[in-house]
């Protein structure tokens, strides 16, 4: 119980903090920045515990809390820690300082709303991670609409309102239709089974027909995939990256990108087992279509905070083919890729934010020669570049290296049997990894090396906070580069779960069942009942 | 007749009646100026009648049989509309100079009580009748002298249309049934032969009208730009309110046969679309407010296609949310000087600009009151258009909950857009804020009960 109370506090800390920042007079910037750094670094201890205390030998939820919320819809305020969430609500409390300290300088508009907006955020990213319930879950990944909306909308560049309608008009389509579908299945749940519910571990057991379950699946996919993104629904992405602040940026590749990807995981797919394994290859096919494009689209830009948002693009797909891969491997490589691309993306993010502090520009040609004037700078530019490149002892070599490997392990079998449109999709991923390392490192060169020059110069090398915020994002890179096994080892029994949720045949045997499911006879509940009363012919 | 269950029963209608005489006594006899107190006292008769609806929450009675009965739900839709009536008056302001404003109302809301207690056709009409006419004058008494006689007449004559058309109907309903008692819609809804069939359609499209459901809309958007913020204010929410539930009482927890079920879809999903996609257009709040309640009104009507019992539970739900979010955002909407000009340029959109830097609490509550409506989580307007939808995709309509979702999609634009105003652009000059304390006590009567439905929307819901 005590322990479960760890896991709230985490959640509702970033509302504290709105309410204390709330409290705080006009003008008083500097508290309400400390009030900001001190709050997100306590969450991020208490994350770190339960991380900790985390039991990989238990399967199932732990520090779990399950209260009514709204009874007689059978809807329950649920949340847990299992394998799926625990890395990333770790990610999540492990960004939250760095986001708030990073902005420091860069905020000087409207600063309290502005770390009000970021506690926000926070809140609905946690929550949408440990929610178990799927009301709860919409609730949390809906709202998380609101504070980026006004984060790219107030503090965003030039073009910021485009972009945040963008962002908000694309990702909210997606979820009108997975509102329908989270209302369809959990109906479907009750007329054949007879349980109100919306918690996961029941909408696991929901028996569908294929022909329902694709249409279910399309509409939570849309949302998800419009989230991750996925081409060809990538197309906000850009936009909303160069127009968002750094924190902006930080938080939308850093977490809110893994939402989509985590979406997929926990119900996406889980939920629609037979439609899944019907339309993987086609998943898998678009998860390389990402990679490759992504990563020919960060080869040309040449504003250097498109050729991150781009390459975020590349590396979810990897996540994505992980995913679809159905392999131990692949998605316990893509719940670390997820980790590792939260690190790096962030990280590089922060950086140019840095470098956009002093210079004014994210021109690519105006830069040179980074590696004499900013040495410090420098070096850790290149762990990044470096660590998302996928080179071993980084964190994204763990990612991408298991993915490849679950991919294979999936695509071989197959091969032997005479399919060989999975292994094709496989090795087409790989030149993914060469393309990568192209922009990376070609960016890189022509960043840090060359003709040393740099716009509005001479500039200050790092000062010891952005040195402090960079340390802590490369110890984390170079964590889950050498020591992968102990995050690998608490992802397992989740990887293994969901292999075998997948794996499940749910659809009903006979052919002749209608798409609309039975009422059952006699209906168990009250006719004001959770759900309202069955549905009868009349009704219809 | 039992005179004990006359005055219990009617408590809160009582209660109206003599704040009105006491309203007329201090019109008559206390000198001007009189400051906020006909608003003071106007509020307070409002609370009491909602805490008298409330405090009778088991009552069941009949005075008048088969004329005025009072049941649980009855009283509670009631207390509703009471209580949606305190954030109205408040916001009166100085908009008015005597109490002829409080007065109107008070009438008016006497009006929606009636209606909510009917049992026969004659009591609904008599309802109907009081609690439009005193608007009519209500949107005379703006300050925008042209534009308000304009609005006001058309209001009039759609209003007068509505009202022969449903006399029409109910004609034709004693012709077919023989009965002016309610159930009698029911029963000419299952009889389904020509002249019932008359008598239905005529009832139901004149309760469109009167709720302004597309293409029975057009009056709303003169009607609330002519009239002045709380009378525009009293529309959008009451009277919406009392249509709403009179077409509920008709209805009941009758199934819906074929036919009907595509007149009570088709155009509520014209009124989404078309109030979603009108708004977008609009310059003025209040026209913007009322293509927005011409959306509202099609998700209210699309609670009719959900099955009996939940009804009335999802509609009085959704105009509990919906009027305390709207009213919210009227009372946070920054007023000019309370004049034609000063209240023209209040109610132009781009004087919301930089709202934020002017009155960072009024912003807010305006936003949340925006996304509410828009139907975006955490706020409460996404419970009750969860508990619609949901209900229309458990009766077996899946198809149509999909289009209105998709529907109320196309609103998120133009709530966006306020809240793009408020916070995102360079402060415009503008009008002098006035009358801020009556405002924020206003905004503050909405935004505390909705913050409780927000967190503990299962408790409200198991109200109903």
């Amino acid at each position: 119980m005590s322990e479960a109370a760890v896991l709230n506090a985490v959640l509702y800390l970033p509302v504290a903090g709105m309410v204390l920042l709330a409290l705080v007079p006009a003008g008083r910037d500097a508290l309400v920045r400390r009030i900001a750094l001190w709050t997100m670094l306590l969450q991020f201890a208490l994350a770190a515990w339960l991380y900790l205390r985390f039991d990989p030998a238990v399967a199932g939820l732990q520090f779990e809390t399950r209260i009514p919320w709204i009874e007689s819809w059978g809807v329950y305020y649920h949340v847990g820690l299992d394998g799926m969430n625990v890395l990333l609500v770790l990610l999540t409390a492990f960004l939250g300082p760095l986001v708030a300290a990073g902005a420091f300088s860069a905020i000087t508009k409207d600063v309290k709303l502005f770390y009000a907006m970021v506690f926000f955020i926070q809140f609905a990213m946690l929550g949408t991670f440990v929610a178990q319930d799927l009301f709860l879950f919409y609730v949390f990944w809906e709202t998380m609409l609101i504070p980026m909306f006004l984060i790219i909308g107030i503090w965003g560049g030039e073009r910021r309102i485009y972009a945040t309608l963008k962002f908000v008009l694309y990702t909210a389509a997606g979820s009108i239709l997975m509102l329908a579908a989270v209302i369809y299945l959990v109906y479907s749940l009750h007329a054949t089974t007879g349980i109100a519910s919306f918690a996961f571990a029941d909408l696991y057991r929901t028996q569908l027909p294929l022909g329902v379950q694709t249409w279910l699946l399309a509409a939570f996919a849309l949302s998800f995939a419009i989230k991750v993104p996925m081409f060809p629904l990538h197309t906000w992405l850009p936009d909303a990256h160069v127009e968002a602040p750094t924190a902006g940026s930080v938080i939308l590749a850093g977490v809110l990108l893994k939402m989509g990807t985590y979406g997929f995981l926990k119900l996406g797919f889980p939920l629609f087992p037979d439609a899944t394994r019907e339309f993987a290859p086609l998943v898998m096919t678009l998860a390389v279509v990402s990679i490759v494009y992504g990563a020919c689209l960060a080869l040309v830009q040449t504003d250097i905070k498109k050729i991150i948002a781009y390459s975020s693009i590349s590396h979810l797909g990897y996540v994505m083919l992980g995913l679809a891969s159905l392999d131990l491997l692949g998605v316990q490589g893509a719940i670390v890729q997820m980790v590792s691309h939260g690190l790096t993306s962030a990280g590089l993010f922060l950086m140019v934010g840095m470098i956009y502090e002093r210079c004014h520009t994210r021109e690519l040609a105006a830069y040179g020669g980074l590696a004499k004037l900013l040495p410090v700078y420098s070096v850790f530019f290149m762990i990044l570049t470096l660590a998302s490149v996928g080179l071993p002892t980084t964190s994204g070599f763990t990612g991408e290296f298991l993915v490849l490997l679950g991919a294979f392990n999936a695509a071989w079998p197959l091969y032997q049997q005479g399919d060989g449109y999975p292994l094709a999709v496989a090795v087409a991923a790989v030149s993914g990894v060469v393309l990568g390392a192209l922009y990376m490192l070609w960016f890189a060169q022509r960043f840090l090396f060359g003709v040393a020059k740099v716009p509005h110069g001479p500039v200050p090398d790092l000062n010891l906070r952005e040195k402090s915020i960079l340390a802590a994002i490369a110890v984390g890179i170079f964590w889950l580069g050498l020591f992968p096994n102990e995050p690998m080892r608490k992802t397992e029994l989740a990887a293994k779960q969901y292999r075998e949720l997948v794996a499940a045949t749910r659809a009903p045997v006979q052919a002749a069942v209608s798409l609309r499911p039975v009422a059952p006879q006699p209906d168990p509940l009250p006719a004001r009942g959770a759900m309202g009363p069955a549905p009868t012919e009349a009704t219809r | 007749m039992n005179w004990a269950e006359v005055v219990a029963a009617m408590l809160p209608e009582h209660l109206l009646l003599a704040g009105i005489c006491v309203l007329i006594l201090v019109e008559v006899l206390m000198p001007k100026p009189r400051g906020a107190l006909a608003i003071a006292l106007a509020a307070v008769i409002a609370a009491t009648a909602a805490a008298a609806s409330l405090g009778f929450g088991g009552y069941e009675a009949a005075p008048f049989a088969g004329q005025f009965s009072v049941s649980p739900t009855r009283l509670l839709a009631k207390a509703v509309v009471l209580g949606l009536a305190i954030p109205v008056l408040l916001l009166s302001r100085d908009d008015f100079d005597d109490s002829r404003f409080h007065l109107l109302l008070l009438s008016s809301l006497y009006g929606t009580l009636l209606l909510l207690s009917a049992d026969s056709f004659l009591t609904l009409f008599l309802g109907l009748e009081l609690m439009s006419l005193p608007v009519y004058a209500l949107v005379l008494l703006a300050f925008r002298r042209d534009d308000s006689a304009e609005a006001a007449l058309k209001y009039l004559v759609l209003g007068g249309a509505a009202t022969a058309t449903f006399l029409m109907g109910v004609a034709l309903l004693f012709g077919a049934t023989g009965s002016l008692a309610l159930p009698a819609f029911v029963e000419a809804l299952a009889a389904r032969d020509t002249l019932s069939t008359a008598a239905v359609v005529l009832i139901v499209v004149a309760f469109f009208l009167k709720a302004a459901v597309v293409p029975f809309h057009a009056w709303a958007p003169d009607a609330y730009e002519g009239a002045s913020v709380p009378v525009t204010a009293y529309m959008a929410t009451i009277i919406k309110a009392g249509v709403l539930l009179a077409v509920a009482r008709l209805f009941g927890a009758a199934d819906i046969p074929r036919g009907m079920v595509e007149l009570l879809a088709a155009l509520p999903l014209a009124s989404m679309v078309w109030g979603n996609l009108a708004a977008i257009r609009q310059t003025s709040f209040r026209r913007m407010i009322a293509y927005s309640s011409i959306a509202h009104a099609g998700y209210l009507y699309f609670a009719f296609l959900g099955a009996g019992e939940g009804r009335l539970q999802a509609i009085v739900f959704y105009l509990l949310v919906y009027g305390l979010m709207n009213l919210a955002a009227f009372a946070a909407l920054p007023r000019g000087r309370a004049d034609a000009t000063g209240d023209a340029a209040a109610d132009d959109l781009s004087s919301l600009k930089g709202l934020f830097q002017r009155a960072p609490w009024a912003a807010l509550v305006l936003a949340a009151a925006m996304l509410s409506l828009a139907g975006i989580p955490p706020l409460p307007g996404f419970v009750a258009k969860f508990l619609i939808f949901r209900n229309v995709i458990e009766a077996g309509y899946t198809a149509y909950a999909v289009i209105g979702l998709v529907a109320s999609y196309l609103g998120i634009y133009f709530y966006l857009r306020v809240i793009q105003y408020a916070f995102m652009s360079e402060a415009a000059p503008a009008p002098a804020l006035t009358g801020r304390a009556l405002a924020a006590s206003a905004a503050l009567v909405c935004a505390v009960p909705a913050l409780l439905i927000a967190v503990f929307p299962g408790w409200v819901i198991g109200r109903f």
